[in-house]
């Protein structure tokens, strides 16, 4: 069954990320995490597939957010996840950068 | 790639630990785990860079992770435990200094005199080297790498680097990073496509010094189409002076292979046996876990199948009898990664004697992974009033083509069959070992013949009552 | 020093919204130091901590309980539009009705008031029967578990009292309705009291006044059955689809007691409910039936203990959930068998019906017992719709939403047959129906 196209919503301030670092931002009743990757920004569901819990508190290791609690790693640019105990992606979903604006579309399937 | 077996290096040589490497620094057995301790074990073992740095993270992830809040109860002081020692500092124990309740079950489960010394670690090597010499050389014929892990790292490093670590990263939990820090010996299996190794493999025919060790490493890689069995541990009971014994185990079954790793794990009453083992299925692989613990003080184990790819199949097949003063938390734990997985976990433990057998496990059922399907199986007997008997099964269904079925039950010898074959002339004692016997026939069937002999016979002392 | 408060300055679940309410009550003595005790107690814990085995399924993340405030009690309260279901056609011995957790309507039939059965607002029993309901209140719920309960133990605005004395036979259902507005609150209380020998029957239900209304539920229940006592009840949560519930439900069955619990969780976006039946006298037998029908976005949790104290008791909790969309169910069981619980006969089963690739439910059915002359099983099922019934059903004419109703309906007949009230089943029969999503 195809998501529905959701609208993109205002998740934060391009300024207020911190470069290299998992921000946490709630957005429509959901936890994303936003990532500031080499002048890019990426946007994942703030969860990881292994334990069910979250990632924002994970650290960067190049384009990967690890999950602090078992080593699960997943690329921030699609959700892919990189290594055990993590098998299945978690969700990525669209960012659009108007200005100083970060815009994510959040989708509900990968 | 070279497939020869390091033949050159003798059986259970411990030359190569000896003094050549001392003047470059002198190691001197201390007890604790830190970066000095961590760098020394690197330095002995004459490690290249990579693992070295893999160690030294690895203890930082240790001292960065917290206790378990589950499981059995941990009461170890990290930095009173020594975690290297020179094989040479074992020879220190005389055959007087064995236990007695050691030395009576070695009698009446009828361990030959060699591998008595060598099992309670009385001597470093197992002098039986001319016995299984020709099997190895069989094994080498067919391009089979059976070895250790340390010398592993050295002969074999491309295909080592490409899987250590891979299915159990340091992060996974605070044994495995411990392990990873600190580890030494262990197997290292390499299957070639296609070959089928006919005979188990067991864990003292790679004989060395550093066999029953505390922080074991092992990695087996079953390439397509090949299989192997290997056997771990042995009915004896296994006497350490170290108290904590944190194993790991990572296995990967390419397509269409077979692996099944049996254990029988019967340390004495003074351990804690912390071990994390994972294998990963790929397509129309089979993995099969025969985990069977009997000692301890406590375990926590809980052998894994990831099936990554479809067709998979994972099967694990667990015994725990508790006695006195044990706890056995063990279990199991599957994962559905792909369509069409099957996964099978039967269970059956036994508390006794105010032991405590808790099963622990894990289906999980990954979204996507269609027409998967699983069973579980738990059964416990407690055998009296004092003992206890946990279950906590934890299942998570994420695809809805699914089946899943799970099953458990506690319950006591049932009145009836005692008293049936009570009538028949059997004691008490007789008659509940019996009961027990057929109880774990499942996996007792599954043992090679010599274990499955000194198995019965050990449940037998275990009943009686006169084995821990 | 009173002073009038007005609406702005109403202050929310914080020092100052407590104080308030404490101002507003007029409660006995004793009832006030408890609400000190547990306030106390609010604020010397944390939120539950994600790495608690009862809460790291939980997301509690989007709860904020700065935008809920505590109902004003002097004001009148009015909830329109929430439906009644359970009681249909039903002729009932007594009802009382809550709006926001304030008692609005109560009556009993005479019959059996002359008997001395007591029912009705918590507060007011309170103060008219002090000495029963202090003996009873809280005395089943520990306010420190978590922070859930120290709260609704501090600002709980009002309840239900039910009371029936020994031998008493109570022979038509009583019915309690809490009804909640988008928005508003619900802190009550169940206390349902039978001594030795006494029967009834309690249907309660919670629904809001819309079905996507927003509210916070914040619930205490606590049953207690003395020897050879027999209570069925039953209880269906139908909070609108925007509502967080949090509810501790313990009941505690004496000797040769018997207790028939069902409850119903269709509704609400997030429910963490701790369910607790104890086994107190030898003899004493508990049947749970758990319904669980979840849609959309639902997160609930259910978890479920079954405890044996006592030699020779019963219990027996059966869970179906049937999930949709991209809902989500936790179901943890745990059966206790303590120490000399000899001759126990516990059961416990769950089974799950997904209706959707996107729901997910887990099941974690447990067992720590530590006496051995025990029988105790548990099962846990999964899996989809079979699909050869659907199309048999379409094969003769049904649509496939019509086929998956029945279906479901189905699955849910074991619980059904367990329950003994007509009306009941009825009106979860038709609740069942009406909420088959049509899928392609």
């Amino acid at each position: 069954m195809a998501s529905q196209r959701k609208e993109f919503q205002l998740a934060c301030k391009l300024s207020d990320l911190r470069p290299n670092h998992p921000n946490t931002i709630e957005i429509d009743d959901r936890f994303v995490v936003v990532v500031l990757l080499n002048a890019q920004v990426f946007c994942l569901e703030d969860l990881c597939t292994h334990d069910g819990g979250t990632l924002g508190d994970g650290e960067m290791d190049g384009n990967c957010l690890v999950c602090p609690r078992h080593g699960a790693k997943f690329d921030v640019r699609n959700g892919e996840a990189m290594c055990m105990p993590a098998t299945e992606p978690t969700l990525s979903h669209e960012v659009e950068v108007r200005g100083d604006e970060v815009f994510v579309r959040l989708r509900d399937t990968v | 790639m070279s497939t020869d077996i390091a033949s050159s290096e003798s059986i259970g040589e411990i030359n190569k630990y000896d003094f050549r490497t001392e003047s470059k620094a002198f190691f001197k057995a201390r007890k604790g785990v830190d970066a000095e301790i961590v760098n020394q074990i690197s330095e002995m073992k004459n490690e290249p860079e990579w693992m070295r740095n893999y160690r030294l993270k690895a203890l930082e992830i240790f001292n960065s992770k917290p206790m378990p809040n589950w499981g059995g109860a941990i009461d170890i002081n990290f930095q009173d435990i020594y975690y290297y020692l020179k094989p040479t500092d074992k020879q220190g124990k005389t055959w007087d200094e064995v236990p007695q309740e050691i030395k009576d079950t070695f009698d009446k489960l009828g361990i030959p005199e060699a591998e008595k010394k060598f099992l309670s670690g009385v001597k470093a090597q197992f002098e039986s080297e001319v016995v299984y010499g020709s099997l190895k050389q069989d094994l080498a014929d067919q391009g089979v790498i059976f070895t250790d892990t340390d010398s592993a790292i050295r002969d074999y490093p491309d295909l080592v680097r490409e899987y250590f670590g891979t299915i159990i990263p340091s992060t996974d939990n605070k044994f495995a990073a411990l392990n990873s820090a600190v580890w030494s010996g262990g197997s290292f299996i390499y299957v070639p496509k296609g070959v089928k190794i006919e005979f188990p493999l067991q864990a003292y025919f790679r004989i060395n010094a550093e066999n029953m060790g505390q922080f074991e490493r092992t990695l087996i890689i079953v390439d397509e189409g090949a299989s192997v069995h290997y056997v771990e541990g042995c009915t004896a009971p296994m006497y350490s002076s170290e108290s904590l014994h944190s194993a790991v185990v990572e296995i990967i079954c390419k397509r269409g292979s077979r692996c099944r790793y049996t254990t029988i794990q019967n340390w004495a009453n003074n351990i804690y046996n912390l071990v994390t083992k994972r294998a990963v299925a790929y397509a129309d692989a089979t993995m099969e876990w025969v985990d069977g613990n009997l000692g301890s003080k406590l375990t926590m184990k809980y052998p894994a199948v990831y099936m990554l790819e479809p067709g998979a199949r994972g099967e694990i097949l667990s015994i725990a009898f508790a006695s006195k003063g044990q706890h056995q938390d063990a279990g199991a734990k599957l994962v559905h990664c792909a369509p069409h997985t099957t996964g099978q976990i039967i269970s059956k433990s036994i508390s006794k004697g105010g032991g405590r057998s808790s099963y622990r496990g894990l289906v999980k059922v990954e979204k996507g992974a269609k027409k998967s399907k699983c069973n579980v199986v738990c059964d416990a007997l407690i055998l009296d009033s004092k003992s206890r008997s946990d279950t906590y099964p934890y299942i998570e269904i994420l695809e809805q083509d699914v089946s899943v079925g799970h099953e458990a039950s506690v319950s006591r010898i049932g009145e009836e069959q005692m008293f049936y074959l009570m009538s028949r002339g059997l004691s008490n004692a007789e008659a509940s070992t019996m009961i027990v016997n057929g109880f774990i026939e499942p996996l007792v069937k599954e043992l090679p013949m010599e274990y499955a002999v000194e198995m019965n016979r050990l449940i037998q002392l275990q009943m009686e009552g006169s084995v821990g | 020093m009173t002073t009038t408060i007005s609406r702005n300055d109403l202050a929310g679940f914080n020092q100052a919204g407590f104080n308030q309410l404490l101002e507003r009550r007029i409660d006995p003595v004793w009832i006030t130091q408890a609400r000190k005790d547990a306030w106390a107690a609010f604020e010397s814990m944390g939120w539950p901590n994600p790495r608690d085995e009862n809460w790291m399924r939980s997301d509690l993340r989007g709860f904020k309980l700065d935008r809920y405030q505590p109902i004003d009690e002097s004001e009148t309260q009015s909830v329109q539009n929430a439906p009644v279901r359970l009681i249909q056609g039903v002729d009932v011995g007594g009802s009382l009705r809550s709006e926001n957790g304030v008692v609005t309507a109560e009556s009993l039939d005479p019959k059996y008031a002359a008997q001395g059965v007591i029912f009705g607002s918590l507060s007011r029993c309170a103060r008219d029967h002090a000495e029963l309901v202090k003996k009873y209140l809280h005395s089943q719920i520990d306010i420190h578990v978590d922070r859930f309960a120290a709260l609704q133990a501090a600002m709980w605005t009002d309840g239900y009292f039910l009371y029936v004395p020994k031998n008493v036979v109570v022979d038509k259902p009583l019915h309690i309705h809490a009804a909640m507005g988008d928005g508003k609150v619900d802190l009550t209380h169940v206390l349902v009291v039978l001594e030795e020998g006494a029967e009834t029957t309690v249907l309660f239900e919670s629904t809001s006044s819309n079905e996507d209304a927003d509210g916070f539920h914040c619930g205490g229940l606590e049953l207690v059955l003395n020897a050879r006592s027999n209570l069925r009840f039953v209880g269906l949560q139908d909070w609108g689809s925007g509502t967080w519930h949090f509810a501790h439900k313990r009941a505690s069955v004496g000797q040769d007691a018997n207790l028939q619990w069902t409850i119903a969780a269709m509704g609400a976006r997030f429910a963490q409910v701790d369910q607790r039946v104890a086994l107190v006298g030898p003899g004493a037998s508990s049947h749970v039936n758990g319904v669980m029908f979840t849609r959309d976005k639902q997160h609930l949790t259910y978890n479920t203990i079954q405890q044996h104290s006592a030699p020779h008791c019963t219990s027996d909790f059966l869970y179906k959930a049937v999930l949709q969309d991209r809902s989500r169910t936790v179901w943890r069981g745990m059966i206790k068998v303590d120490v000399g619980a000899d001759k126990t006969d516990g059961y416990q089963r769950n089974d799950n019906l997904l209706l959707s690739d996107n729901a997910r439910a887990d099941s974690i059915p447990g067992l720590e017992i530590k006496a051995d002359d025990v029988r105790c099983t548990h099962g846990s099922t999964s899996g989809r719709v079979d699909e050869e019934l659907i199309f048999y059903a379409q094969s003769r004419g049904f649509t496939r939403v019509e086929a998956v109703r029945l279906i479901v309906t189905g699955f849910f007949q074991q619980i059904f047959d367990r329950v003994t009230i007509e009306s009941v089943r009825e009106a979860l029969g038709v609740a069942i129906a009406r909420q088959v999503r049509q899928y392609e």
